[in-house]
């Protein structure tokens, strides 16, 4: 009898089972050999208001690639069309990357942001970019040359992003909403330039609210880093003084005084001279001395001229009036920040700590 | 046939099921949505405060369990409250024991159909899941108050994984300020209440009192129970407020199933989603005491106490319930503007349980005069 009823059991599971199967409430196909899942797509501006969309298909298998791209108003119409077009469906749970043209980020892209958010299959870790120039074209130029281009262009992304070595300027979708949606701060996006078959790292681009209003290269982004983004460099080249810091390590920090007009902004930097092409004698440590202040004294010039921009702008990403929340006090209306930061005196002041290239107390 | 053996009574359970299910019954459903309520910093300090409130009831529920009122069940409250009332008091806790079956269900299934199967009907869900708690039921209240066991070990863990949000980059200090109160407003009432709701399910193991075996320690592990909930839900809020800022907080439907979706694991990408389906067993626990009570407080608000358990009449219970939670979900839940005063009810209903019943089971002692020193339980 036992026997039996055990046997009724282990029957009654494997029927389960197979109705389930069979009369599926799961509708869904998701057998792997049918799925394409993209890894990226890009969005450029189309005409009339409309949005171009882009992507590798077939994003994984051993298939020729191709580049795809559809004219359309809204995104994910976009991915269905793409579905309606190819043998494979799309499917948006393995993309990593988003590349968004110049002109759309110009334009705002609030709603880009939302639909990335409310779809809980994309992942609130891919990379947003920012890309100036024509990415599809890009893209149709070296897929032939190099086929595993968008791999390659994640790995080289997820490198920086990792330690957050702050080399490059790298945002996650998460990091972009949030700085989008705090008050007190706008959000900043990696820029990368197409020039002759080539995509490479250009600067950051500042945003207002949503909207793109800038973008800072060389010098002035290599400032960013410092100040932002991972305080960390591995080389900071000072063309000017033909001189090159490394491991340039820096800490910031905020005062402003209690009438909120004016901000002393502080710059600890802890580097050492990596190279020195100029008519000092470095091995001196007089001439150290006075290399070390041109080096500050100029690092102080371009961040005040980095800072008064954004003031201009009316942008901060650097998050500056976070300074102003206290723990037992109401936090500022924001509006009122905003007005407070566009007239507000900054002071820039680095204390550089470079590493004597000699023992000091040695006579020459 | 055998007869189904729902209600027997063969072994009982020490202080420490008892503080598993303390601390199992807080965990349910709420706090997974409690932070886009709560909203600002100050709230950490309602958590604790509430925390510490909870940890009175939890005295009051220690004292009960150590009359033998507690050890004898039905007996026992007819007892204290005679025939009648024991029945109209059930009839009042159907709708209690109904609305939190509903709210847990509805709201877990919702959540399992939003990042697991998006395109599956939910009705299926809470089917499937119905279906589980259901089996866990059948084996009796014995089985299922060992089954907290497995329900505690696949779920506690999880809020150490939180703890990656403490740390820099995504932690900033200024998050967490003001940390003080500035501006009180109409809401704060409601978070508190909220909260007090969160705590709520302790009160229900007022029914089970003779599986329990309990001693002058049985306080001593409920008020750890309790402790372990005020950890979680602290540490939890404060990495939303990491990891959203308070200003996005309101925004996020799902705050702490979003953050699960970010961590981040070369084997695993959807960690979240593993973690979602084991959340599942300590739904199915809740779920399967509370089809338990339902059915048991359903018998006795039909006078129909004596009968040995049915299978048919047990059955007959889960599928009403089922019914009605699929009509409930069609009219009800899917619209979010109804949905909200659904969750109000339950925070409503919620605290006022928990606030009530310990307080009435001490005020009905008292006025019987019943001293817990002169009546020390004979099985304990």
């Amino acid at each position: 009898m036992r026997l039996r009823k055990k046997m009724a059991k282990k029957f009654s599971i494997i029927f389960i089972a197979l109705w389930l199967t069979g009369c599926a409430p799961f509708t869904e196909n998701n057998i792997i050999e049918e799925l394409a899942p993209v890894t990226f797509l890009s969005l450029s501006k189309g005409d009339e208001g409309k949005i171009k969309i882009s992507t590798i298909l077939p994003p994984l298998s051993k298939e020729k690639k191709s580049v795809m791209t559809q004219e359309v108003s809204l995104i994910k119409e976009g991915l269905m069309d793409f579905n309606l077009n190819f043998y494979q469906e799309m499917k948006s749970g393995q993309m990593r990357m988003l590349i968004i043209n110049e002109d759309l980020g110009k334009e705002g892209i609030m709603s880009v942001i939302n639909v990335l958010l409310n779809d809980p299959d994309i992942s609130l870790r891919i990379y947003l970019i920012i890309v100036k120039g024509n990415f599809e074209e890009y893209l149709e130029n070296q897929l032939d040359k190099q086929e595993n281009l968008d791999y390659s262009f994640y790995r080289m992304l997820k490198h920086y992003e990792e330690k957050n070595q702050g080399e490059i300027s790298i945002v996650n979708l998460h990091e972009f909403k949030n700085l989008l949606y705090t008050p007190y701060s706008d959000p900043f996006l990696p820029v990368f330039k197409i020039e002759n078959d080539a995509i490479s790292y250009e600067g950051t681009a500042l945003f207002q609210n949503d909207k793109l209003v800038e973008i800072i290269t060389t010098f002035d982004d290599r400032i960013f880093q410092l100040l932002n983004n991972g305080h960390y460099l591995s080389v900071l080249p000072i063309p000017e003084l033909e001189v090159v810091l490394g491991h340039v390590r820096s800490k910031t920090k905020v005062d402003i005084n209690k009438s909120l007009s004016t901000m002393t902004y502080t710059v600890n930097i802890d580097s050492r001279i990596e190279e020195y092409r100029g008519e000092k004698q470095i091995f001196d440590p007089k001439d150290l001395e006075d290399l070390k202040k041109e080096i500050q004294s100029n690092l102080e010039k371009q961040t005040q001229v980095l800072v008064k921009k954004m003031q201009e702008l009316n942008v901060d990403p650097l998050q500056l009036g976070i300074h102003t929340l206290k723990p037992f006090s109401k936090p500022m209306d924001e509006k009122k920040w905003i007005e407070l930061f566009k007239k507000m005196d900054i002071k820039i002041d680095y204390q550089l700590n470079i590493e004597p290239l000699t023992d000091s107390n040695a006579k020459s | 046939m055998e007869a189904l053996q729902l209600f027997n009574k063969n072994e009982t359970y020490n202080g420490f099921y008892v503080m598993l299910m303390v601390n199992r019954l807080q965990m349910l459903y709420f706090f997974l949505i409690m932070p886009r309520f709560l909203i600002h910093s100050y709230m950490i300090w309602v958590i604790i405060a509430v925390g510490i409130l909870s940890q009175l009831n939890i005295l009051l529920l220690s004292k009960w369990f150590l009359t033998r009122f507690s050890s004898d069940g039905y007996n026992g409250f007819v007892q204290l409250f005679g025939k009648k009332l024991v029945r109209l008091l059930s009839f009042i806790g159907l709708f209690f024991i109904l609305l939190k079956l509903f709210v847990i269900m509805l709201g877990f299934s919702e959540m399992v159909q939003i990042f697991m199967f998006p395109a599956t009907d939910s009705n299926w869900l809470i089917f499937f899941i119905l279906l589980s708690c259901l089996y866990v039921a059948w084996k009796g209240v014995e089985k299922t108050i060992r089954f907290v066991v497995i329900s505690f070990f696949c779920t506690f863990w999880m809020f150490l994984f939180f703890a990656f949000f403490f740390f820099p980059p995504i932690a900033q200090l200024s998050d967490l300020y003001p940390i003080i109160p500035m501006e009180l407003s109409g809401d704060s009432w409601k978070g508190i209440l909220l909260i007090l709701s969160s705590f709520s399910g302790p009160e229900f193991l007022v029914f089970l009192g003779p599986w329990f075996k309990t001693n002058n320690k049985t306080f001593r592990y409920l008020s750890y129970g309790n402790a372990l909930t005020v950890i979680e839900y602290v540490s939890l809020y404060m990495a939303s407020l990491f990891y959203f800022g308070s200003n996005y907080l309101s925004k996020s439907p799902f705050p702490i199933v979003t953050m699960g979706r970010y961590f981040q694991n070369p084997v695993i990408e959807r960690i979240d989603m593993v973690m979602l389906s084991l959340e599942l067993f300590n739904i199915v626990f809740a779920g399967s005491i509370f089809l338990l009570l339902f059915y048991g407080a359903s018998k006795i608000a039909n006078g129909k106490v004596d009968k040995p358990p049915s299978r048919v009449g047990f059955l007959f219970s889960v599928f009403i319930i089922l019914i009605g939670m699929i009509l409930v979900n069609e009219w009800i839940w899917k619209a979010d503007e109804k949905q909200v005063i659904l969750l109000n009810l339950q925070i409503l209903a919620g605290s006022l349980s928990y606030l009530v019943v310990p307080i009435i089971m001490i005020v009905a002692m008292k006025i019987k005069g019943v001293n817990k020193h002169e009546t020390p339980k004979e099985n304990g």
